[in-house]
């Protein structure tokens, strides 16, 4: 198939930016790497990107395609070439190019080192042979673990890219990685710096980190879990914590988000005297209700018996928070027909004839599939 | 200058840097890949040692499965200290955070693999290699807090520097600045990987290039069994990408275009889990003999049931759907033998040390040896491990006690500066990557699963032209920042050469033993002449070949059937 490019090409020596464009004849089943590899052996040798291992594992290549980061290694070609849209290959945001589609990961890598991530055990001798963990107990860090390192989702992360100091959302899940480890026994330790300044409560909730990671991470969801035991902690300072504290107390209590008593609420009531005049002007423009008498919901038993239920469940903490789901079973189908055999089932018409061991069953008419 | 100098940072490296570093030793890891993006994060299946946690099991079984599997090949002293070594070892990994699969009991699970007569396999999901890389990072980076552990990633260790009989560091290209560098230390641990590039079709990464086992050649060190080149049952057509052995752990089938097992024509009593070479001779018998499809055999996981594939394969079913657009559950993979492990490497003792002063080896790069002439699925994490910690440990031993040493000349960077200048400055020839390509298409076609004379001999002679060819290699980057268009070329140059090695001792072995499999002239396994290692020397013609006894402790030679 014929596939074009555009590739933002940037020299780190000149410091030169230019966009250009490639058209190449690649096989069917080429991926954006594969296109790359044939750009670079074929067409101009001076282009510089990551790889490694070409299986969505090593994390190297991470890269925008029309402004949103991908895995090189994991993007099939075949449905855009059809479609005659030319994508724009460029580096991954929010961290500084060094040559055309390589980035400086040092700044990633300084923040994963800063949530301390390695397991501490504290003062508990480790047993003669393995720490004995019920695999149900694992499976609360099952997805962070699965994190490449590949930093596409710090390519897309916004509040990093107003504030460069946030730890973002690849070195959050890390920190998720231990704090959700029943072995690790550092938890409130981590948990207060996690929450510090540029921590777990900077998170813009914008989601793009879920939306991008190759691996079904889902930071943001760590980044969730990561608040709510910070509060079953007790670790709620931050005003972020407070906020969202805030929220669970009003609709428990009222059934309502209460939002005039949200801003004293989080920001503390000396703060929140200096926005009375803007608190009046939405109060006159009909904005929010008023304060007195509070005004509680009809079915404001529902919403306390939902509360009850989370407790007597003990679905607390992040445990509130871990969607079973496997993230890797929510996979984008690649081929038409994914579907059509979904509906079919494993040994429906059309599909490969069951199995038999030599001998066993000798009329493999409708064998060749 | 370090105590110690690790180069390669996958599971052998980084385990030999934190055991050099636990020793006491200043430690400086060399790398041309950030450490996670090392290939032993790739490894799917799992990781042996005999906890004998889901069934009874000893190191002994252990041993007698990897004496067997290699083919009688395997020094059987090393392979009696790795099984015996191997489960401490597994529990320290388990103790940094290791995140293993559990069994019902909260234990560490172990499932079957392919000629262990015990389920040994402890694993995590399909993602083994992975969640070891990311552990020993983990615990790499605890250290490099503490102060004297350095990773030097992304630079390129090209040359080993030698003074007065002794290594003394590496000679690399810094890939992100540009530049040569040296980095020098009292003693060097090799632990850069294997070269399954070397093949068209292969599992391994692009970084898998034997830059090792060819700096260590050519520093005039002995490789031992070089043309056993493992083929895996099971990669994925047409992208090769592995699918794990533990789909057939599970209980997956390898069925024909007939849909038949045809396993049970070649072993009857293992079926799918027989050994590793006799699984890949069945696909490509069965493939050649007209019951394949598009050049593949299929691995059918349908009767495994959803969940199943969700919990314990869904890293293999992710790589079916992006790479094959099959979804296992629903459809069988079309998988093929390909290229996937290097038994052979740089002759070692059980400490991992080299012939030189001061060299170590440990993993894929290394040939101890464990895996004789065809590994088990399962056994290389673990040699990682267990030796990785090893040569590491020894390597550190050697430099505290060798003491201070005066400077290194740096004559070894003004060398490589003109080597590397004369190259960037030719304008006027070819551009590697044809090479590379008939060196992996022509090694695949001559040097497969099955060799004949006549091919190997045709081989012999197109590596002579390849190299002829290569003498006036272009480098089209003259840049110095991630200049990869020369370092791939100089990884070509690498290729080439130890191709000639295998292929040289694949001619001149004229047996069939492990992978190492001769149909047509000689196919049987011949102890009388060949229970032995062969060792490759460069010399000033080219590799040169002698043989060298199989250590054996407890086990003679049997008939090998599965």
């Amino acid at each position: 198939m014929k596939v074009a490019l555009k590739i933002w090409r940037y020299d780190g020596a000149t410091g030169e930016k230019a966009l250009r464009e490639y058209e190449i004849e690649a096989p069917e089943e080429a991926t954006l790497l594969d296109c790359l590899d044939i750009i670079k052996d074929r067409h101009d040798g001076t282009l510089a990107y990551r790889k490694s291992c070409r299986m969505m594992i090593c994390g190297s290549c991470g890269m925008r395609m029309d402004g949103a980061a991908v895995l090189a290694c994991k993007t099939r070609m075949a449905e855009i070439a059809a479609s005659g849209h030319v994508p724009v290959i460029s580096a991954m945001g929010n961290l500084p190019v060094l040559k055309d589609l390589v980035v400086d990961m040092t700044p990633f890598w300084q923040k994963i080192r800063a949530v301390k991530p390695w397991l501490d055990t504290g003062y508990v001798e480790p047993p003669e042979k393995e720490f004995v963990v019920p695999q149900a107990e694992m499976d609360v860090i099952h997805k962070e673990s699965l994190c490449i390192m590949c930093g596409c989702c710090v390519s897309e992360c916004n509040s990093m890219e107003a504030d460069p100091d946030f730890l973002g959302p690849a070195a959050l899940a890390k920190g998720f990685r231990f704090v959700g480890d029943p072995r690790d026994r550092a938890t409130v330790e981590r948990l207060q710096a996690y929450s510090d300044e540029h921590g777990i409560w900077d998170c813009t909730r914008c989601y793009f980190c879920n939306e991008r990671c190759p691996k079904g991470v889902d930071p943001r969801d760590a980044i969730a879990k990561l608040g709510a035991e910070a509060m079953r902690e007790g670790i709620d300072s931050d005003m972020g914590a407070r906020h969202a504290k805030w929220f669970v107390t009003s609709a428990k209590t009222t059934g309502w988000l209460r939002e005039t008593e949200l801003v004293p609420k989080t920001q503390g009531v000396v703060r929140s005297l200096k926005e009375i005049g803007f608190a009046m002007s939405l109060l006159r423009r009909g904005k929010v209700p008023p304060p007195f008498p509070p005004h509680v919901a009809k079915d404001v038993d529902e919403a306390r018996q939902l509360y009850e239920l989370v407790e007597r469940e003990g679905h607390e903490g992040a445990r509130g928070i871990v969607q079973l789901e496997k993230p890797l079973a929510r996979l984008e189908r690649h081929e038409a027909g994914y579907e059509e055999a979904a509906a079919r089932g494993p040994y429906g018409p059309g599909s490969f004839p069951k199995p038999y061991l030599p001998g066993e069953n000798e009329s493999t008419e409708e064998g060749a599939a | 200058m370090y105590d110690v100098v690790v180069v390669g940072a996958g599971c052998a490296g980084m385990r030999a840097a934190i055991e050099a570093y636990d020793t006491g030793a200043s430690v400086g890891v060399v790398s041309k890949l950030h450490p996670t993006r090392s290939h032993s994060g790739a490894a799917e299946g799992g990781i042996n040692a005999a906890l004998g946690n889901t069934a009874e099991d000893s190191p002994e079984k252990h041993a007698f499965d990897t004496v067997k599997g290699s083919d009688y090949l395997g020094d059987q002293d090393a392979i009696e200290i790795f099984t015996a070594e191997a489960p401490g070892d597994i529990y320290q990994l388990e103790h940094w955070g290791c995140v293993f699969s559990r069994n019902e009991e909260g234990k560490l699970a172990q499932r079957p693999f392919g000629a262990a007569g015990s389920p040994r396999t402890v694993y995590s999901a399909d993602i083994t290699g992975h969640v070891l890389v990311h552990v020993l990072y983990e615990q790499l980076m605890k250290r490099m807090e503490e102060g004297s552990l350095v990773v030097h990633e992304e630079s390129f260790a090209w040359r080993l520097m030698v003074e007065d009989g002794r290594c003394v560091g590496v000679v690399c290209w810094d890939l992100v600045r540009g530049g040569v560098k040296l980095v020098t230390g009292r003693s060097v641990v090799l632990a850069t990987g294997g070269m399954g590039r070397i093949y068209r079709a292969t599992t391994n990464a692009y970084s898998c290039n034997g830059d090792g086992m060819a700096m260590a050649l050519h520093a005039g060190l002995p490789l031992k069994d070089m043309e056993f080149m493992q083929f895996h049952p099971t990669t994925l057509y047409p992208s090769g990408v592995l699918i794990t052995e533990g789909c057939r752990g599970e209980g997956g089938y390898l069925l024909n275009r007939d849909g038949e097992r045809f396993m049970a024509r070649y072993a009857p009593n293992a079926l799918e889990l027989a050994s590793r070479d006799v699984v890949s001779r069945a696909e490509t018998t069965e493939i050649e003999a007209g019951r394949g499809i598009n050049g593949s055999v299929l691995l059918d996981l349908r009767h495994l049931g959803a969940e199943k594939i969700l919990t314990r394969l869904p890293g293999s079913r992710e790589l079916a759907m992006t790479f094959a657009g099959v979804d296992p559950i629903y459809d069988p993979i079309p998988v093929r033998p390909g290229a996937h492990y290097m038994m052979g490497g740089v002759a070692t003792d059980n400490w991992g040390a080299t012939e030189l002063e001061g060299l170590y080896a440990a993993g894929e790069v290394a040939c101890v040896s464990v895996h004789g002439a065809n590994r088990l699925g399962g056994n290389s994490l673990m040699e990682t491990i267990t030796f990785g910690r090893r040569a590491g440990r020894a390597a550190a031993e050697h430099a505290l006690a060798s003491g201070r040493r005066g400077e290194v000349s740096d004559a070894p960077a003004r060398d490589a500066e003109r080597d590397l200048a004369q190259l960037l400055s030719r304008t006027d020839g070819e551009r590697p990557w044809k090479i590379r390509d008939e060196l992996g298409a022509s090694m695949l076609e001559n040097f497969g699963v099955f060799r004949y004379p006549d091919r190997m001999e045709r081989q012999l002679e197109l590596i002579q032209e390849l190299r002829e060819r290569y003498r006036n290699v272009v480098v089209e980057d003259k840049g110095e920042i991630f200049n990869t268009d020369l370092t791939q070329a100089l990884e070509l140059g690498y290729m080439l050469d130890l191709a000639w090695c295998m292929v040289q001792a694949g001619l001149a072995r004229e047996e069939s033993r492990g992978a190492h499999s001769r149909p047509a002239d000689f196919p049987e396994r011949d102890d009388e002449r060949f229970l032995k290692h062969s060792i490759s020397r460069w010399g000033d013609d080219g590799p040169e070949l002698s043989y060298e006894e199989v250590r054996m402790t407890r086990w003679q030679p049997e008939v090998r059937t599965y």
